[in-house]
């Protein structure tokens, strides 16, 4: 196993001060400073695999955006082991983030008042790229997340979702083998969100760089990533597959069932009553107690059905659910 | 280092060629500059035509430390704009330094390309003029040492300057916000050289000679160019320090930077 990521015992403990707002609060400050601990990340452990593509997932201040910031090497941990492809991130800088693309969402790493192909021209001599594969990369890009029409529009009078396309061809143009996206999608329409998303994959397939991807939309994850990493409080919740996550916690399913005909009795053994809808009756059942195949079977065997639906809660409620009813017990 | 410094001017020939964009006020504003600070120096020179001398010192002997002052000054804004604490501190608010971080170049030059604003030219021409000025009012007896020693006293100067901009900058990634303080002393230091030091209370002499030594800068280079006696009694070599102590300033300025850089990985601020 080549592990290209290894985080280990890893913390960060932020010191905020405990200022009192004003001129008060401020000579008060410099005379006895008062700190509150904030444990951000709270000894985090995981390895990546080369060519992974993980979800990293918790609520606002579960202590995605520090881990990120922590392996990018903007920030220094205040305990633990990182290794990134070989490097320690925030010790040897300049070596490191020449092998590493990252796009923060919020903000963008282009120049602002320039043109972005101005951006994208001063990238080539940082980072060393061959003219021939900076060519070769710059048209693939453009024609793929469709950046012609604004590549000579300054950043700052760019669209949301045009800003984020450039930032996203911007981390990926020398060709790194580790891409960190923080909330790549955040604030953008349902379009916007998939051309990135297909973005994301084509690229991952086609180099297969090693991607790890914090969001609040889960649909990002449902499409993209096999394994997940949830995060709560700093802390790791689970880390494991989409798909055994959502056997194990996923809530009621739905079945909601047309009949050709007007059938008194629609009780099933081992469901719980149906409800009637108008024209439609819908049974909710736990997955872990009967499967859909089942149900089907036992809906055909007895009645004439003109129309089957079955309703998965979505990854998003899922997920809703693990936070909210601690279905994830910290150890 | 050819590399660095191929995409140092890379940095800013595209700002330059974005503030270019439009020509006309760019004419307007370099213009307006250079009246604008010109003006300043006339209304100056208005009140010592009447009055004849500031303590002992002629308008042209004045229109020489303002000179060397206002050319020095705008050189360095220019030069060092990235480390402008009023424009640095937007730079770590709004993440853009994050950015600096990111990049596989060096932190210090990447700041310096960050900024270049030539608008200031206005200024240093302005400068320049009044320098020119004073060559012609006064009879500056030209030695081959003299005419070798100006530029380095020039650079001296923007040096100095700079390390202000550059600690000031540096503060701001434990404040955020600018401190007008640090711009007092820039500014303020700038200001003040533009008179013969003599003319201030003994306390701001001391702080301009220990503290910060802008008096070895100009007042003392002035004297050797001028030469006029040294009313503070300094050893005669004190006009011969401003080199030395141009880059102790930069050199401390610098160590302070990556403390501050240091500092902000920690904290992420």
């Amino acid at each position: 196993m080549s592990n290209i990521i290894r985080v280990a015992n890893l913390v960060k403990i932020f010191r905020v001060s405990n200022r009192q707002p004003g001129w008060f609060g401020l000579v008060r400050n410099l005379i006895s400073a008062e700190y509150r601990e904030v444990r951000a990340v709270d000894g985090i452990n995981f390895n990546l695999e080369r060519g992974e593509l993980v979800g990293y997932l918790g609520p606002n201040g579960a202590g995605k955006s520090t881990t990120l910031k922590i392996l990018t090497g903007l920030l220094v941990p205040t305990s633990g082991e990182v290794q990134v492809d070989g490097y320690i991130p925030w010790k040897n800088r300049s070596a490191y983030v020449s092998r590493v693309g990252a796009v923060f969402g919020q903000r963008t790493t282009l120049w602002w008042d320039l043109p972005v192909i101005d951006s994208f021209d001063l990238l080539q001599p940082m980072y060393r790229i061959p003219p021939q594969r900076f060519r070769q990369n710059l048209k693939e890009f453009t024609e793929i997340l469709e950046l012609g029409p604004f590549l000579n529009t300054p950043v700052r009078s760019l669209s949301l979702g045009q800003r984020m396309r450039a930032d996203l061809v911007a981390a990926l143009m020398h060709d790194p083998p580790l891409l960190f996206l923080d909330e790549p999608t955040i604030g953008l329409d349902v379009v916007a969100k998939e051309r990135i998303r297909q973005f994301i994959q084509y690229i991952h397939q086609k180099q297969s760089t090693t991607i790890i991807l914090t969001t609040h939309d889960l649909s990002d994850v449902e499409k993209l990533c096999e394994r997940v990493i949830i995060l709560d409080l700093g802390k790791v919740l689970y880390d494991g597959s989409l798909s055994q996550l959502t056997a194990r916690f996923e809530g009621n399913r739905t079945m909601v069932v047309t009949f050709a005909e007007d059938y008194r009795d629609i009780n099933l053994p081992g469901v719980p009553l149906p409800q009637r809808q108008g024209e439609r009756v819908v049974y909710t059942f736990d997955p872990r107690q009967i499967s859909s195949s089942e149900l089907v079977e036992q809906l055909l065997g007895r009645y004439r059905v003109a129309d089957l639906e079955l309703h998965r809660p979505e990854i998003g409620e899922t997920i809703r659910r693990i936070y909210e009813e601690k279905l994830l017990h910290l150890k | 280092m050819l590399r660095l410094l191929l995409i140092y001017i890379k940095l800013l020939s595209i700002q330059i060629r974005s503030q270019m964009q439009y020509r006309v006020s760019f004419l307007l504003e370099v213009i307006s500059t250079a009246l604008l600070n010109g003006m300043y120096f006339a209304s100056l020179a208005l009140v010592l035509e009447r009055f004849g001398q500031i303590a002992g010192w002629k308008l042209g002997e004045i229109a020489f430390l303002a000179g060397m002052a206002e050319t020095s000054f705008a050189t360095m804004d220019m030069l060092f704009s990235g480390f402008d604490p009023d424009g640095f501190s937007p730079m770590v608010r709004l993440g853009r330094f994050d950015q600096i971080l990111l990049r596989p170049i060096n932190i210090t030059l990447q700041v310096f390309g960050s900024r270049f604003i030539i608008r200031r030219l206005g200024r240093i021409l302005e400068g320049v003029t009044i320098l020119v000025i004073s060559f012609a009012l006064t009879d500056i007896q030209w030695t081959i040492g003299k005419m070798l020693y100006l530029p380095v006293v020039f650079i001296s100067q923007v040096i100095a300057m700079g390390s202000l901009f550059v600690v000031g900058g540096t503060l701001i990634f434990w404040t955020v916000q600018p401190i007008e303080a640090v711009n007092i002393v820039t500014y303020g230091g700038t200001e003040l050289m533009t008179y013969p030091m003599n003319i201030y209370p003994g306390w701001i002499q001391r702080f301009f000679t220990y503290v910060i030594p802008f008096v070895f800068m100009n007042f003392y280079p002035a004297l050797y160019f001028l030469n006029k006696p040294d009313p503070l009694n300094f050893p005669s070599f004190a006009p011969f320090l401003s080199p030395f102590a141009a880059l102790s300033m930069l050199l401390l300025a610098m160590v302070f930077w990556r403390f501050g850089i240091n500092h902000y990985q920690s904290t992420g601020s």
